[in-house]
């Protein structure tokens, strides 16, 4: 008896240590799921996509303005994909870059919904890969011209089977209603981003913008087409921001280069 | 019982008799226990919040508190009152009774007393101002309050010197003119003295003095990825926290860092070959901090397979649900653990062994790193388990842990419930003379 009032107190201990671990033991299955949703690997590109006919080189001149006006210097891969899925790297990202560009081209750079169609399934091996090599899960994005389409269609249709997440988009004078100036007109294109708007990430933070070298587009895409992102974006992604912007290099093949687009690209894509 | 003990258990129990009848310490273990109501009432209120009421709390995500808790924020701004009200009082109240009780022992006066303790709060008031907020026209923050655990060691410094100094002048001048000189005397001195020292200690920018002690402090928590250093930080750790210091060390960056890289390899690789096996968060903080620092839950499990200790098992009581979510004030300073020669070997000798044993294991490949952030307030044995992802072979080796420091804690938990005895029982035979 004297035994027994001696150790009840501690059997009231264990008790209460298994009581108290019952939440945890139950829980232990979405600890690790919450671990993988909220985890952010250290390394966040920032993805670049030309628009047609342009290579994986079209971005050098941009990242070379940009690293002269950050702290941070910024490396640079470019990567090609070629019509058969294979791969081709140049340039390399710098051991300890947190944030380095990417560039993603494409041998077959021509225009046209099959062609962005196209272009926008070899984004998603290309970036497979990167990210099986460079073991990141969330980037930042800007695409120029149908580039900003092949991301938005990468991050509508595909991006969720990747496990990577996308902090910001930046779309330069992409045509989501391609080249249709009439505004009672919707493209098969817009017509597909629109249907599935619904995928696209509701933390995601885009900013949409145009080049007005006259008062109805860039000299190349529709102010109106671009503006038709607002249909796929608003009240659906985190905030969504249009910019216009005029001047010296605002028509549509110098916007890359345009220096309030630079500035905007350093204060908004980078760190 | 004295019979059943041995040789080395007769000597620690003979210098811990010889330590307690020394006056200063008697004082302070006396103040302890004053305050022990309010440190087990601001320790509660802290476990509430933090595992409770915080996002990275154990309850907060294991009970989704946030679905069915109606006003989270209004709660938590009130145990944080009741928090920072009763640690900070306990802070003060330990100055104010150390150098009340040392007064005591010198003169009956009662106004003598109030005068020393209440000179010893106001010191350590005057310490603990905000230099930014020293300002004309603009209200002063006094951080006394604010000191939490941290303060404990600061309040019975200060009551000490205050305590001493006084009784030393009440030596002095032991007879006054009349009954009230003294005290009004004394205590015009001493505000003065404590308001100019309190200047002094303004000027010289206490900012930098206390991040130059912080960051000695931090010292050898950065980078410590090896069994040397992070025995170093758990014996540096056990040490303040015996001294009266009873925060743990803040985490640095690089341990943040490592962590983070850890935590990056499970999850992008699923592999368990962690870059940095060894850190305080893959080793000290799942297998050698169970129950708090000094691994407080096997000393908490020795005080119940003891027998004939009511005073501890009663503390032990008052002081489970804390020391379960690895909270541990109550236990230390109800017991008291602080200041006490007995207990002091096994504070810093269990937590060693389990995380000499634990990183045995790690080495041998017996068991992964603990690489998922713990949540405050999961159970001792739980967060290596969770750590790792659910192994069960951490989850053993907790137990095993558990077990060690228990034993560890045994013999000497009897020795000190014996010692606590005796100076029970001389206490009586004192107060019969």
């Amino acid at each position: 008896m004297r035994s027994f009032n001696h150790y009840w107190s501690l059997g009231i201990i264990l008790a209460l240590i298994c009581l108290l671990s019952v939440p945890g033991l139950c829980w232990h299955s979405q600890q690790i799921r919450a671990a993988r949703a909220t985890y952010r690997s250290a390394m966040a590109p920032v993805i670049l996509v030309p628009g047609s006919s342009a290579t994986q080189n079209r971005f050098n001149q941009l990242v070379k303005e940009l690293n002269t006006q950050t702290k941070t210097q910024h490396s640079l891969l470019r990567v090609e994909v070629k019509t058969n899925n294979q791969l081709v790297y140049s340039g390399a990202i710098r051991r300890g870059d947190r944030q380095p560009f990417i560039v993603i081209g494409f041998q077959n750079r021509a225009d046209g919904l099959t062609n962005i169609r196209k272009q926008a399934a070899w984004f998603t091996i290309a970036f497979r890969a990167l990210q099986k090599t460079y073991h990141f899960n969330h980037f930042s994005a800007m695409g120029h011209s149908n580039g900003g389409l092949i991301l938005t269609l990468f991050m509508e249709n595909a991006m969720a089977k990747t496990g990577a997440h996308a902090d910001r988009l930046m779309t330069i004078a992409s045509p989501f209603n391609l080249e249709e100036a009439n505004p009672k007109v919707d493209t098969p294109m817009f017509t597909q981003l629109v249907a599935g708007r619904q995928h696209l990430s509701k933390d995601l933070v885009v900013y949409s913008l145009a080049g007005s070298q006259s008062y109805t587009g860039d000299g190349i895409v529709p102010f109106d087409s671009v503006d038709r992102g607002k249909y796929i974006f608003q009240k659906q992604v985190k905030s969504f921001t249009q910019i216009t912007v005029s001047g010296a290099n605002a028509n549509h093949a110098n916007l890359p280069e345009n220096q309030q687009i630079v500035r905007l690209i350093r204060q908004d894509l980078l760190d | 019982m004295a019979k059943q003990v041995s040789r080395f258990g007769q000597w620690a129990i003979a210098r811990e008799l010889c330590w307690r009848k020394r006056q200063q310490v008697r004082v302070v273990m006396t103040a302890l226990r004053l305050v022990f109501p309010l440190v087990l009432v601001g320790t509660l209120a802290d476990l509430v919040n933090r595992s409770w009421l915080e996002s990275t709390g154990y309850y907060y995500q294991t009970l989704h508190v946030t679905s069915w808790l109606l006003r989270r924020t209004r709660l938590q701004q009130g145990v944080l009152l009741v928090q920072t009200g009763a640690l900070g009082l306990a802070v003060l109240g330990v100055a104010f009774a150390v150098s009340y009780l040392l007064i005591a022992r010198v003169t009956r006066q009662t106004s003598d007393r109030l005068m020393g303790g209440g000179l010893a709060v106001l010191a350590l008031q005057f310490l603990n101002v905000n230099p930014a907020t020293l300002r004309a026209g603009r209200p002063l923050d006094w951080t006394a309050m604010n000191l939490g655990l941290t303060g404990l060691a600061l309040g019975i410094a200060i009551g000490l010197l205050i305590g001493n100094l006084y009784g030393w002048s009440v030596k002095r001048w032991s007879q006054p003119s009349d009954v009230v000189i003294r005290p009004l005397t004394l205590g015009t001195l001493g505000v003065l003295l404590t308001a100019l020292l309190g200047v002094l200690w303004l000027m010289r920018a206490p900012l930098g003095s206390t991040t130059g002690l912080t960051a000695w402090l931090r010292g050898p928590l950065t980078g410590a990825s090896g069994w040397g250093s992070l025995l170093g930080v758990s014996v540096l750790n056990g040490g303040l926290a015996w001294l009266g210091v009873l925060s743990p060390l803040p985490s640095t960056p690089q341990q943040a860092a490592m962590a983070a890289q850890n935590l990056a390899t499970v999850l992008e690789t699923n592999s368990w070959r962690l870059p940095h096996p060894l850190t305080g968060q893959t080793i000290l903080q799942p297998y050698a901090n169970m129950g708090g620092t000094g691994m407080t839950l096997g000393l908490l499990v020795a005080i119940f397979l003891v027998t004939h200790n009511a005073t501890q098992r009663h503390i032990g009581w008052l002081s489970v649900l804390p020391v379960l979510g690895n909270f541990n004030a109550p236990l230390l300073v109800g017991l008291p653990v602080i200041l006490s020669p007995i207990l002091w070997l096994p504070f810093l000798l269990a937590p060693a062994a389990c995380l000499s044993l634990s990183s045995l294991c790690l080495a041998l490949h017996w068991v992964p790193a603990s690489a998922y952030a713990f949540a405050v307030g999961t159970p001792g044995p739980l967060i290596s388990y969770l750590g790792t992802g659910g192994a069960l072979s951490a989850l053993g080796l907790a137990s095993i842990n558990l077990v060690l420091s228990t034993a560890i804690y045994y013999p000497f938990v009897k020795w000190a419930a014996i010692a606590e005895q005796r100076v029970h029982e001389e206490a009586i035979s004192d107060a019969k003379l």
